[in-house]
């Protein structure tokens, strides 16, 4: 018998699990965590353009042989979407994130964030989204670049991996 | 058999792919308040468990706004708490810790309150006309508001006109758009 302790958690294990269970743990958390950790920050920061796969491990200074197994993996985990394509006449993919990296770029001047009215904000209320100055003067000072800002260089350098 | 004691401590970030970063971070300390919250959150991120007296000797911050901060993170589950009692005393301590692993659903919970209001926001806009007197702090009225107030403004008492609201459409529907592709509505 062995005895687990896994966080502050601990539990009794037959002997033949506790190799599957170290197996496992060493499966989950490779060595090479930290370059697929990397690499997702480079292919979320393309935004919807994507990137080559070759970009992407010459940034990384991997291998290609590094390169494509960890896109893969990134596949698997359903991270990232793998579209083939023709460059330099060699077959090779595009990358391209399936989640753009959380931002609070697009919401963090809205006064809505830190009002003290929230809870009694509603529709049907005196205090209203419909007529709150405060929204107004936010929506006013919006800029048009709004929609545009995504996948674009401002966009990305808040999620700079470096 | 024998007893083997097999110790694994599993960091929490590790095996886990994070989508957040240092800097994001840092915009939501800034966005949720003062100053002092992004030099708190700053300091606390290092930190493993941490209390508040410590936080406030280490980064000059006054205790209270420190308990401050750490409340309002605490209500959105950014930070977690564990209280101990102390033995002299019988007073609580509380111990704080960063969960950087929420900030994401953090964000996205953030986004989609403001979604909402901006979308009931954008229907008003778009089913609504609007009158106006012109004068800087007097309130759009409404059609229906500005009929009964027989086109004259109830606080400065000058003639309501027709307002054009294109612009605040044209804004909102951005903003609103935005916020959907973000959210990947």
């Amino acid at each position: 018998m062995f005895l687990v302790v896994f966080g502050d958690t601990y539990f009794y294990v037959e002997s033949a699990h506790i190799f599957n269970v170290t197996a496992n743990l060493m499966m989950v958390m490779p060595k090479r965590n930290d370059l697929e950790q990397k690499a997702l920050h480079f292919v979320m920061n393309t935004g919807y353009n994507g990137v080559l796969q070759s970009e992407l491990w010459r940034e990384l200074g991997a291998s290609s042989r590094e390169g494509s197994r960890i896109a893969i993996k990134l596949e698997e985990k359903g991270l990232i979407r793998r579209e083939k394509e023709l460059e330099g006449g060699r077959w090779t993919y595009r990358l391209f994130p399936k989640r753009l990296p959380a931002s609070i770029e697009s919401i963090a001047d809205c006064p809505c964030l830190l009002c003290q009215d929230n809870a009694r904000c509603d529709p049907t209320t005196a205090i209203s989204p419909k007529s709150c100055a405060k929204l107004t003067d936010w929506i006013l000072s919006l800029n048009n670049e709004g929609s545009a800002a995504l996948g674009e260089p401002d966009f990305a350098q808040g999620m700079d991996p470096r | 058999m024998e007893a083997l004691l097999l110790i694994i401590s599993v960091e929490r970030n590790q095996g886990m792919l994070s989508t957040i970063d240092d800097a994001t971070l840092m915009k939501v300390a800034a966005a949720l308040g003062e100053e002092e919250a992004v030099t708190l959150i700053e300091y606390i991120k290092n930190a493993d468990e941490i209390t508040d007296d410590e936080i406030a000797n280490k980064t000059g911050i006054r205790l209270n706004s420190v308990r401050k901060i750490l409340y309002k993170l605490y209500d959105h589950s950014l930070v977690s708490l564990r209280r101990t009692r102390d033995p002299k005393t019988g007073w609580f301590i509380f111990h704080w810790k960063l969960q950087p692993d929420q900030l994401e659903g953090f964000i996205l919970s953030q986004k989609r309150r403001v979604l909402e209001k901006l979308n009931v926001r954008l229907e008003y806009e778009k089913n609504h006309d609007f009158y106006y007197c012109n004068t800087p702090g007097c309130k759009r009225v409404p059609f229906e508001e500005a009929v009964e107030l027989v086109f004259h403004c109830s606080t400065c008492g000058k003639p309501l006109v027709h307002c054009g609201n294109e612009k605040i459409v044209q804004k909102l529907s951005e903003k609103v758009d935005q916020l959907r592709k973000e959210l990947g509505e």
